[in-house]
């Protein structure tokens, strides 16, 4: 006797508890469809969750920390960036100014007026190495060093991540 | 196969490599199963696929450039790996924190407490064949990642938590994001566990599997959800408050065998789920009573602190420690993390021993290891 009943409470128990586990997902499905409203207005589940991604592509926010980008014109070549950098990806070479070139040119006002005295002649940025910390950004004193929001950026092989931001021609991450 | 004299067959030992590649062993983990046919005989976890030398790293960097390593430890929950991190410098350094970045951090850590929970209880339940419940918690825990995204500027390695407060102050509107989520995580979270705790199959899957006694539990060594599964209510949040949780109501979760016996891979998972219902109600009371103020406090650029700290905050997966040696030079003279997976990875050869081969993925999943902290 015990264990017909046995038998036949596992049946229940088995058709009870997946019959509570379908239930939630055809109420799923039925919301997905809009066939069926939440309660509480909070529209969960409403629609499609995912997004067709290559076709369609997700606000991310503006601070969102992607690939750097180096606006090499406002650059004073202080080094901040590449000192602070855990993994060393940036490669700066700089010399003094000689007489002739511009030697009075300072930082604008709200980035402390302060004398450029440096040529920059190289600046390098290894993709392939930043972690994407963004402690070159904070310490950046004009702020020409940025994260951008483009995230598509892989390439065939790993020489070509590193980019030469004096020599920048293709890939701008800001198109007109 | 051989025939004996006796007449019985004679059964040889079979070894299995798990991993490294395995979906269930979450991360790079190999495991050397002896098994002499479905019986385990023995369990060899095999780790070091993923030494990234945090430490060495870390000594050699300056203290605000160690953070980013500190971060891909434990990669899913990076907020809480960095919390410890700076609040045992700041130990160091004798620094008073800003009440608001008090609050950011409690409020970035519980978030990320849920995001890890989600993705515990989620991939646990693919290992034990339910596939369903994994799409559920992920839809979950992407709206906690665009939260961050939102915060901080990432969506997994955050860099968020500096020495003295917070990078950045959370921007306008957050706070009513984040008491919007607790508001629409918390009828899903039932219906997450609607879905999954009392589901008949998954309990015949991890009830009674892979029980660890609590003496067992303590000699270990273990610590968080799975010393709290095994019945033993202790919380570093309750218990040595850090951070002003003492500020904070809620419960520590421990197994009280519902279904199984207390220690079991069930009541490992249901801790989990508990939790995250304690971390949204921490979040709740957080997010109204967050002052205004500074997000961080005035710390001088080179960090130059001296002496020597253990610093143990709970994470998701336990209480992680740091112990720093600091010769009040730019650098740490040593930094040595204490991790609570490596210990739940130990105790693999002597739970396993004597399973099933197919629980051994009920036991595995269930002590949520992650192999980013297990190696470092």
């Amino acid at each position: 006797m015990s264990a017909l009943k046995e038998y036949f409470g596992n049946i229940f128990t088995a058709v009870k508890t997946v019959s509570k586990g379908m239930s939630i997902t055809g109420r799923a499905f039925l919301k997905s469809n809009g066939m069926i409203k939440n309660q509480g207005g909070y529209n969960y589940g409403a629609g499609p969750v995912t997004i067709s991604y290559p076709e369609v592509k997700d606000d991310i926010p503006s601070i969102s920390r992607n690939r750097l980008f180096n606006h090499v014109e406002g650059c004073i070549a202080c080094n901040q960036c590449a000192v602070i950098c855990p993994v060393e990806c940036i490669t700066i070479e700089s010399r003094r100014k000689t007489p002739e070139e511009n030697p009075d040119e300072r930082t604008p006002e709200n980035f402390g007026n302060k004398p450029v005295k440096l040529k920059l002649l190289q600046f390098d940025i290894d993709e392939a190495l930043c972690c994407f910390c963004g402690l070159c950004t904070e310490v950046c004193p004009t702020e020409c060093l940025v994260h951008t929001t483009e995230y598509e950026y892989s390439k065939y092989d790993r020489d070509s991540l590193n980019y030469d931001y004096l020599r920048f021609k293709d890939d701008n991450p800001f198109p007109k | 196969m051989i025939v004996t004299d006796e007449g019985h067959f004679q059964t040889d030992e079979l070894t299995i490599n798990m991993g490294p590649q395995h979906p269930s062993t979450h991360g790079v983990l190999r495991v050397e199963l002896l098994s002499d046919g479905e019986i385990v005989k023995g369990a060899y976890p095999d780790i070091g696929y993923l030494h990234r030398c945090f430490e060495k790293h870390s000594e050699n960097r300056e203290y605000v450039q160690a953070i980013p390593f500190a971060d891909r430890m434990d990669y899913v929950a990076a907020m809480n790996m960095e919390l410890g991190m700076c609040l045992a410098i700041e130990k160091l350094l004798d620094h008073e924190i800003p009440e608001r970045a008090q609050y950011i951090r409690v409020i970035v850590a519980e978030l990320n407490r849920i995001a890890s929970h989600l993705l515990a209880v989620g991939t646990y339940c693919i290992d034990i064949g339910a596939f369903t419940p994994f799409l559920y918690a992920f839809r979950d825990r992407e709206q906690i990642l665009r939260i961050f995204e939102e915060i901080c500027g990432a969506r997994l390695l955050y860099n968020y938590i500096r020495p003295g407060g917070v990078s950045r102050d959370l921007s306008r509107g957050m706070v009513e994001k984040i008491r919007e989520f607790c508001k629409y995580f918390r009828p899903l979270l039932e219906e997450f566990s609607q879905l999954v705790s009392g589901n008949i199959i998954f309990v015949k899957r991890t009830a009674n599997i892979g029980v660890v006694p609590l003496d067992k539990a303590i000699s270990y060594g273990f610590s968080g959800p799975n010393l709290r599964g095994s019945g033993y209510s202790w919380d570093l949040r309750k218990d040595m408050p850090y951070c002003g949780y003492e500020k904070f109501d809620f419960n520590v979760c421990v197994g009280e065998g519902e279904n199984g016996v207390i220690g079991d891979s069930w009541n490992r998972y249901y801790v989990r789920v508990k939790e995250m219902l304690e971390s949204i109600k921490i979040l709740e009371q957080a997010v109204e009573q967050i002052p205004d103020g500074l997000h961080t406090a005035k710390v001088p650029k080179a960090l130059k602190p001296s002496g020597e700290v253990y610093y143990a905050t709970e994470c998701p997966r336990g209480a992680l420690g740091y112990y720093i040696v600091a010769d009040g030079t730019k650098k740490a003279h040593r930094i040595k993390a204490k991790s609570p997976c490596f210990i739940s990875t130990s105790s693999i050869d002597e739970m396993c021993s004597g399973m099933m081969l197919a629980d051994v993925v009920a036991y595995l999943g269930s002590i949520d290891i992650v192999l980013g902290e297990v190696d470092r």
